[in-house]
């Protein structure tokens, strides 16, 4: 059985994977799944914080509202612009809370 | 199910339930569809690799940004690039054998959503790192996976673009 650390290791091992990945395929994929693999990301990265006893209601919300939308990249570039532009304006909304 | 509700009732299935799906269904769409596509030249010189064990698909996975969720099973879709390149010559190495692939998994994807099996094309993978991970010969190269597992949701249609015909003399707009 793995210790929580080692969890929390190849949770962070599996991250780094996808993000490292991406990053070479994106050289030649479609420019649209660049801003879709980072707010995937986040969305992957803000999953991780509580098993690191990072307990925030702000970025729970806004992996929320990232995985509610993500996949609008598959429908068009104005759909899944707007969505972005409202993902930023909800950090800001949250910024003093 | 009838053919042209298939095909437009197909989605990319990306949420799966974490439930198997049986090997001799999996087999089946691999034996009595996939290998039924047209291919060219007859050259049938495409591979399949069923991936069922969670911890090769987790392997996959973490070299796939395109993999998304927890499938129960992924087909990696190869070619034996050395007898393409022997059946065919450049042509099949560069666009045959990628059309061979292509057809073969749609017909896999009809069948598995026929079955009632959700599945998504991904090309968004590594392909040496694929071939590293199920120890394949050089010559085999992977040129496609599909998910496959049970949908948890029924994504929506999404818009189809109507303007990309034209009858006999070509027109920018069709109708």
């Amino acid at each position: 059985m793995n210790t929580p650390n080692q969890d929390l290791e190849k949770r962070f091992y599996e991250l780094v994977c996808y993000m490292v990945t991406s990053a070479r395929n994106l050289v030649t994929e479609t420019k649209l799944y660049g801003p879709f693999r980072l707010v995937d990301s986040a969305s992957r990265l803000v999953e991780i914080l509580p098993q690191m006893g990072v307990d925030s209601i702000r970025l729970q919300s806004i992996r929320r509202q990232i995985d509610d939308g993500k996949y609008t990249v598959m429908e068009d570039e104005s759909t899944f612009s707007s969505y972005l532009e409202s993902l930023v304006m909800a950090l800001v909304k949250s910024m003093d809370e | 199910m009838e053919l042209s509700l298939a095909i437009q009732n197909r989605r990319s299935v990306r949420a799966f339930r974490a439930e198997p799906i049986a090997l001799d269904q999996l087999k089946a769409l691999i034996l009595e569809a996939a290998i039924w596509a047209p291919s060219g030249g007859n050259a049938q010189t495409w591979r399949f690799g069923l991936i069922t064990r969670p911890d090769l698909i987790g392997k996959i996975k973490m070299i796939s940004p395109g993999l998304l969720s927890q499938p129960a099973a992924v087909i990696v879709i190869c070619q034996d690039m050395e007898e393409a390149r022997r059946k065919g010559s450049d042509l099949a190495v560069n666009a045959l054998s990628w059309m061979d692939t292509a057809m073969a998994a749609q017909n896999l994807m009809l069948a598995a959503h026929a079955a009632g099996i959700g599945t998504c094309a991904i090309a968004s993978f590594h392909a040496k790192a694929v071939q590293k991970i199920l120890d394949l010969p050089e010559r085999i190269v992977p040129q496609l996976l599909v998910s496959l597992g049970y949908p948890s949701q029924s994504p929506k249609p999404p818009s189809r673009r109507t303007e990309v015909l034209w009858l006999n003399e070509y027109a920018e707009s069709g109708s």
